[in-house]
């Protein structure tokens, strides 16, 4: 646990050149993190003039808004399961849990049934996955990294079973409004994007749960002693990363038409965000908006990279070095080795 | 078939076609060998108009299997050949990659935009979308209203073809697994169509349910494990004749397990001619017997020169034919040869 108290800068008490070297690297990350960004943005608007377009910053918020979902549950989950990578909050099962979500809808809606039903579905086998998860973890005390492997594993095997491993197609009204254009010529999966981090954040950064679910996450042993429901506030938040998941399966149909294989894929894209994420807080600690800033970021380098014809390739290359940067710069800061 | 015969005299890589039409002809199958269409691959000597000033988006499905990779190479090329901007886009094979980038080649408004490959349910409301905003869509391997020109294998011959070669080579009777795991993707769903269509007139050949499903990645591990489990459940020599594919990597995994296994009189088939398949046809003890060898390289090429003759006013057919050529262990080396794989 001495990991995680040590998160929060300044409360730690180091001396000399070791405390100044921990200063250094968080003021680096948190600094450093937000002018990278916009140097990024400023270099590829300069190199592709078409970048700083509304319509291509549409665009690129919705591409990024399944990542986005996804992501915004992964950082709840670590929010009030304590950052520490190994024994703290994760959720492994999110990208099959989307995978899964998806093929529910598609496979309801090309069944015949309505969209009320489709949606209904693809909600509750998110829950459904992640009330798995917090039993799994909660009740039978199972680390969040073996049970949500495990479960990612079983989602995965259902989802097999469910769609044989084919491409369901799917289309419906919902479908169509969420796949369309909204006002601006901006696309829809933008608007939900932004929509759903602003209830997101609302929760999690300004309401006394949220304030909880830090607390249970970071201390739990002194938010028990104030009488928080730890273990309940830690299956909540698994519950809701499932629901989550259910929320990106809906918008990928929408964006594929249907669901297709493969969602496995997302999985290291979505930890990446998600770890991302501290670098864009003040506190260097997961938030709602530093999910939502760095998933942008992934999503303005991919497109970037694009529009200067770079190949893709390269993205994944970076968000590799930009994970090194990160785990390198917060051990550093938590003076693991200068202390 | 017609075009190649009618038009002016041919040089150079036409003929070898031409000598690929002669080997196609001596084969067990009949018509099988040069596969041309109302549309055939135009001639070399034709003046292709320049691509001067054009950005031509070519968005690949995948990269990571011959075809995909030499098509998707040989559009590049060739657009820098005519004096154009390739914008080349490679999704490996993930859905949602794909998607995004259309979405942003779209956004880019290219002179003209290529999509090679791709389930069609997932790339044709994009395509649609981009032939709204009134940018010219080409297409190689996609079958769809949404493009003015599909530049493709005849794959109803390839697939008609190919189930006989394998009817005819079991006897016209027996049991054959089918891997039909991507009927979603227009040119596999019309060759499993034609397989059908010819085995109705064998009613001793049984397709064996359930069907398989191969799957991309690991497609060759999966068609490895999968053949090994059915062998198992069909244990007598003579219970399974044939495995059939409508590619070639679930082929190569599909042969690798019968070798493994000892089962090599089980004949495999497959379709898009990969190098490591057509060595395989090449040996004379191993199983696999037949595959389509498409021409990628022809084909990527001719989807860019089809791009170009666009541009320039032409009228362009709604189908262009390139060639196949039909493997076997009999004519493999002239088809080699033809595709100068050799």
């Amino acid at each position: 646990m001495s990991a995680d108290i040590d998160t929060l800068p300044g409360y730690t008490s180091g001396n000399g050149t070791g405390h100044i070297v921990r200063w250094l690297a968080g003021f680096a990350l948190r600094g450093g993190s937000l002018l990278a960004f916009a140097a990024l943005l400023v270099f590829f608007s300069v190199a592709a003039p078409f970048f700083f377009t509304l319509g291509n910053i549409g665009n690129v918020l919705g591409q990024s808004a399944i990542l986005g979902v996804l992501a915004i549950g992964l950082t709840i989950v670590i929010i009030g399961g304590g950052a520490n990578v190994v024994k703290g909050g994760i959720d492994l099962s999110l990208a099959a849990n989307l995978g899964l979500s998806a093929a529910v809808y598609a496979t309801l809606v090309s069944a015949g049934y309505g969209d009320g039903v489709a949606i209904a579905g693809a909600l509750l086998t998110g829950s459904l996955i992640g009330l798995v998860n917090a039993i799994a973890i909660v009740v039978f005390g199972i680390v969040p990294l073996l049970a949500t492997l495990a479960v990612m594993n079983v989602v995965a095997g259902l989802e097999l079973v469910l769609t044989q491993n084919t491409v369901v197609s799917a289309s419906s009204d919902f479908l169509s409004l969420l796949s369309a254009y909204g006002p601006f010529d901006i696309p829809v999966l933008a608007y939900v994007l932004v929509i759903f981090t602003g209830i997101a954040a609302a929760i999690i950064q300004f309401t006394p749960l949220g304030l909880r679910l830090y607390a249970v996450g970071a201390f739990p042993e002194a938010a028990r002693a104030a009488g928080l429901p730890v273990k309940r506030m830690v299956a909540g938040s698994y519950v809701a990363s499932g629901f989550c998941g259910g929320v990106a399966g809906i918008l990928s149909v929408s964006y594929l038409s249907g669901s297709t294989t493969g969602a496995g894929e997302m999985l290291l894209p979505v930890v990446v965000t998600a770890l991302l994420s501290v670098v864009f807080s003040r506190r260097l600690v997961p938030t709602i908006g530093g999910t939502l800033l760095s998933t942008l970021l992934v999503g303005f380098l991919t497109n970037g990279f694009q529009l200067l014809n770079i190949s893709s390739t390269l993205v994944s290359g970076i968000q590799g070095i930009l994970i090194l940067l990160v785990v390198a710069a917060t051990s550093l800061q938590r003076g693991k080795g200068a202390a | 078939m017609s075009e190649n015969r009618d038009s002016g005299p041919a040089i150079g890589r036409r003929n070898l076609l031409k000598a690929g039409l002669a080997a196609g002809a001596t084969i067990a199958v009949a018509n099988a060998g040069l596969l041309g269409g109302a549309g055939s691959a135009a001639a070399a000597e034709e003046e292709i108009p320049s691509l001067k000033g054009k950005r031509i988006a070519i968005s690949a499905t995948g990269t990571d299997h011959h075809f995909d990779l030499t098509a998707y190479n040989a559009q590049i090329d060739e657009v820098k050949k005519l004096g154009g901007e390739p914008i080349a886009v490679d999704a490996q094979r993930n859905d949602t990659k794909l998607v995004s980038q259309l979405q942003t080649l779209i956004a880019q408004r290219p002179d003209a935009l290529v999509q090679l490959l791709g389930t069609l349910t997932v790339v044709d409301p994009w395509l649609k979308r981009a032939k709204d905003a009134k940018i010219p869509v080409f297409t190689i391997d996609v079958g769809t209203p949404n493009s003015l020109n599909n530049t493709t294998s005849d794959n109803w011959r390839i697939g008609s073809d190919l189930a006989l070669q394998l009817v005819s080579d079991i006897g016209g009777a027996g049991n054959i697994v089918v891997f039909n795991g991507f009927y979603g993707v227009v040119p596999c769903a019309i060759r499993y169509d034609q397989l059908k269509a010819v085995i109705k007139y064998y009613p001793d050949v049984k397709i064996i349910e359930p069907e398989l499903r191969d799957v991309i990645p690991n497609t060759v591990q999966d068609a490895f494990s999968q053949i090994t489990a059915i062998l198992n459940k069909y244990p007598e020599k003579g219970s399974i004749k044939a495995i059939w594919s409508a590619w070639d990597i679930p082929q190569l995994g599909a042969t690798q397990a019968l070798v493994a296994a000892g089962r090599t009189e089980i004949s495999t088939y497959g379709v898009d001619g990969s190098p490591e398949v057509l060595q395989l046809v090449r040996d004379p003890n191993s199983p696999a017997a037949g595959n389509a060898a498409q021409q990628p390289e022809e084909i990527g090429r001719t989807a860019i020169r089809n791009v170009a003759r666009y541009l320039a006013g032409q009228k362009l057919p709604r189908e262009t034919y390139v060639p196949a050529l039909i493997a076997n262990k009999k004519n493999i080396e002239e088809v080699t040869k033809t595709l100068r794989l050799g």
